[in-house]
This record gives C-alpha cells, sequence and structure tokens, in this order.
C-alpha cells in the first residue's frame, strides 16, 4: 500500500444526527492527518471490520474532517453508529474541488437536493467567509419534506452571512411556511443573472440532470454549471478503474465535473 | 385595488414578448391587486372566474382534509400564473389558494378576458398559447417530483 491508499486512524471527536438516517461526524486524527482538502472533494471512510465508501467531505478547508454520512448499508450504518471516541480509518482526499473562488466578481449559486447539500457545504461557508468576492451567493434547496433537510439549523445564519437562501420540499408538513415543490422551481424565483453565476450542483443524478438542463433553459451556459458525479469509487487513486464514467476516472477526474464534459455522459444508459 | 398599466403589465414573465397592443386590451380588464398574508383567494369547488399573475409574495395552493391541516399541494411565487380552472368547464376551482405571506398580483378577470380573446383571435391565440406553456411547465414539475428525487441510489441496497 502507498500513502495516498493507507487509511490513517481518526477519532470521532462529535456526532450530531442531521435527519433520522444521516449523521454528520467531525473526526480528528489519531496519528499523522491525511492532506489538506478542497470542498467538494471525498475521503474513503472504513469502518474497521465492515467496509470502506466514499464520503464527501462536508466542513470547509482546514485542520478538522468533518463528513456527513447517510445510512444506506451496512457500512454507512457503522459509520453513522459511531459514536464519539471510536476510530474510524481515513484515506484521501480525492478528486476536484468545486472552485467556487471562480466565482468571485460573480454570482455563486448552490444548488442541493437532499443530503446534496453536504459536498456544498464546505464551499458555500468558504464563500461566506469571503463574502465580499462575490456578488450575489444563492443557495437552492430542495428536500423530500422539512424533517429530512440537512443542515437546517444553519440556514438562518448563512442568510445572516449575505446569502439568499430559498428552500422547497416535496411535502409540507404541519407549520411549514416554506416553498413547495421541486427544486427547479426555485431557480426562476431566485432571479438568477444567467451571464453572471457559476453554479454549482449536487443531489441525486436524476436531479442534477433536470437541475442543469432548467439552468440552461434559463441561460446559463453548460460551462457555468458544476456537478458532482458519483460512481464506485474504489481505490481513489484512478487505478482501479471502478468509477469510470466514459473517458473519465470520477475519483480523480471527478467528482466534480463541468456540466458541459458531463451532460453527453449522463444520458448514455450504458455507462 | 387599481387599474393597471400597459407597461406595468407587459413587464410580467407571463406577458412577456406579448404584442403592446394586445397587452394593452388584457390590462383593461386586469386589476393590480395587494394580497396581505392569509389572504384566500379561492376555494376548492367554488366557481373559478380569475386568474392571477404573481408579481411578489408567495400563495399556497392546498387541498383540504377534513380534520387535518389543510394539504400543500405547490406554492408559487412571482412570475407564475395562478388559475386555470377559469378556462374550461366546469369552471371550478380544483384546489384552494391562500396568500401565505404578503402578495402582489396582476388579477385578470376571466369572463371579460375570454370576450376579448372572442374579439381579437390574436390576443386569444397568444393567450392560450402562454397558459399551454405554463400549464406543461406544471406538469413536468409534478412528473419530476413523482420521481421522488432525493431518494438515496439503488433503493439503498449498498455501501
Amino acid at each position: 500500500m502507498t500513502a495516498a491508499t493507507l487509511p490513517a486512524r481518526y477519532r470521532v471527536a462529535s456526532r450530531a444526527a442531521e435527519t433520522h438516517d444521516t449523521v454528520t461526524l467531525v473526526l480528528e486524527p489519531v496519528d499523522q492527518p491525511i492532506g489538506p482538502h478542497l470542498p467538494g472533494q471525498f475521503t474513503m471512510l472504513y469502518a474497521f471490520g465492515i467496509g470502506e465508501v466514499p464520503i464527501s467531505i462536508s466542513g470547509p478547508a482546514g485542520p478538522g474532517l468533518v463528513q456527513t454520512i447517510r445510512s444506506v448499508g451496512a457500512v454507512t450504518r457503522g459509520l453513522c453508529e459511531a459514536g464519539a471516541g471510536q476510530v474510524i480509518g481515513v484515506r484521501g482526499p480525492y478528486g476536484t474541488g468545486w472552485g467556487e473562488a471562480d466565482a468571485a466578481g460573480r454570482d455563486l449559486v448552490v444548488v442541493a437536493g437532499g443530503i446534496g447539500l453536504a459536498p456544498l457545504r464546505g464551499a458555500l461557508l468558504a464563500a461566506l467567509a469571503a463574502r465580499e468576492r462575490y456578488r450575489r451567493i444563492v443557495v437552492l434547496i430542495g428536500a423530500r419534506s422539512p424533517d429530512e433537510l440537512v443542515f437546517a439549523g444553519e440556514l438562518q445564519a448563512w442568510r445572516a452571512g449575505g446569502a439568499d437562501v430559498l428552500v422547497t420540499v416535496d411535502r409540507a408538513t404541519a407549520g411549514w411556511a416554506g416553498h413547495v415543490g421541486v427544486v427547479t422551481q426555485l431557480i426562476g424565483r431566485a432571479q438568477l443573472d444567467p451571464a453572471a453565476a457559476l453554479v454549482l450542483v449536487c443531489g441525486p443524478e436524476v436531479m442534477m440532470r433536470l437541475t442543469a438542463r432548467a439552468l440552461c433553459e434559463h441561460g446559463v451556459p453548460p460551462g457555468n454549471i458544476r456537478v458532482s458525479l458519483e460512481r464506485n469509487m474504489r481505490c481513489g487513486v484512478a487505478e482501479c478503474g471502478h468509477c469510470q464514467l466514459g473517458p473519465l476516472l470520477l475519483c480523480r477526474d471527478g467528482p466534480v465535473v463541468s456540466y458541459a464534459r458531463a451532460a453527453p455522459l449522463l444520458s448514455v444508459q450504458e455507462l | 385595488m387599481n387599474a393597471v398599466a400597459a407597461s406595468l403589465l407587459s413587464g410580467h414573465a407571463f406577458l412577456r414578448g406579448m404584442h403592446p397592443s394586445d397587452v394593452a386590451l388584457l390590462a383593461d380588464a386586469t386589476l393590480a391587486v395587494e394580497l396581505p398574508a392569509g389572504h384566500r383567494l379561492f376555494d376548492e369547488g367554488a366557481p373559478a372566474a380569475n386568474c392571477w399573475l404573481l408579481t411578489a409574495g408567495q400563495v399556497a395552493l392546498d387541498l383540504p382534509v377534513p380534520g387535518r391541516p389543510s394539504l400543500i399541494v405547490e406554492t408559487l411565487g412571482s412570475g407564475d400564473v395562478i388559475g386555470f380552472s377559469w378556462l374550461s368547464p366546469p369552471h371550478e376551482w380544483q384546489f384552494g389558494a391562500t396568500a401565505v405571506e404578503p402578495t402582489r398580483a396582476f388579477e385578470l378577470d376571466g369572463p371579460a378576458v375570454q370576450a376579448l380573446c372572442d374579439e381579437h383571435p390574436r390576443l386569444g391565440y397568444q393567450l392560450a398559447m402562454r397558459m399551454l406553456a405554463a400549464a406543461v411547465s406544471r406538469l413536468q414539475a409534478t412528473r419530476i417530483r413523482l420521481l421522488d428525487l432525493y431518494a438515496p441510489p439503488g433503493g439503498g441496497a449498498a455501501g
């Protein structure tokens, strides 16, 4: 094993439940930490004795490691159940970042579906920390229902920090006073300047395709839209080929990819 | 409620690009309205005679359920059109609608607009095409919601 593929031991410093099936872990290194990361990159998290999965980093660049995990199988369930003090393995960081700073002097628009907000959170926090560099910062969030919103407790702080935050849900529950409808409907309501927007989109792949299509219909050039693609990441260093999507090895060439590059690949059934 | 200047009306996304003389005709059948939060625009089953072009605020379409809070079907905001039922039989609202925050809109008088459309076929065609586009957009949004977009891939079987 090389240093890039050898897990580093990290201890769970804190665990916060986001929704009924999603938790955010703050990790601190036990020994040597992994290298610095960019918002949008991912790590391979190893639940010892169970297995390893790719998880996007949900915190900003910095010494700490914040990872938000949805329990969808044995490994992620093991990670979600990890309590404070438990040790897990971490490899990475891998892949490409959002490059949110490319929107300096323009509008930064973040569109998230469900847990897709997690990989975007680091980019958003970095942009808010340098708020003066951007014109507008717009955050559009879609979720199934209000109780499935991740980072719900941070939305007000993002607004106070200078972001326009719109949230919509598929199904409203009692007391919900926000939008009801699909996230693509928020694009028109946000009154974007399509020529001046860099749009970062993350969520399930179908949601990203439909969102990118709607953005293009509103005049945003495909080259100004970035999506985060996920395949079967295994090695993280573009050697095993499990994450191939056409000409891309997504652990190296992604997960963040320009929609101009991704669009022709996302509608090919065999890929 | 105030009469609407054609120049203001033509700025609404729904009417953008419409011939100025057609917008001027519509303006004669339109009022600018301000709806306070909680204002009820219409109830399910009531006669449908109007249509609103929203310019600010938010309106919720709902379905009352006895013994439970009303179900919110969808919310609509600036640039959206509310009210299709006035166009076709039985001319009854299929859902209810309430302004959930202070809302501004152009309110079109349905019978007056229909009379204008009968008299001015170009206006009628333009309006029908815009209503169709709005309905298609809403249909597509509804279909997307049916996909359960935010579900984990693979039904949660992996990882």
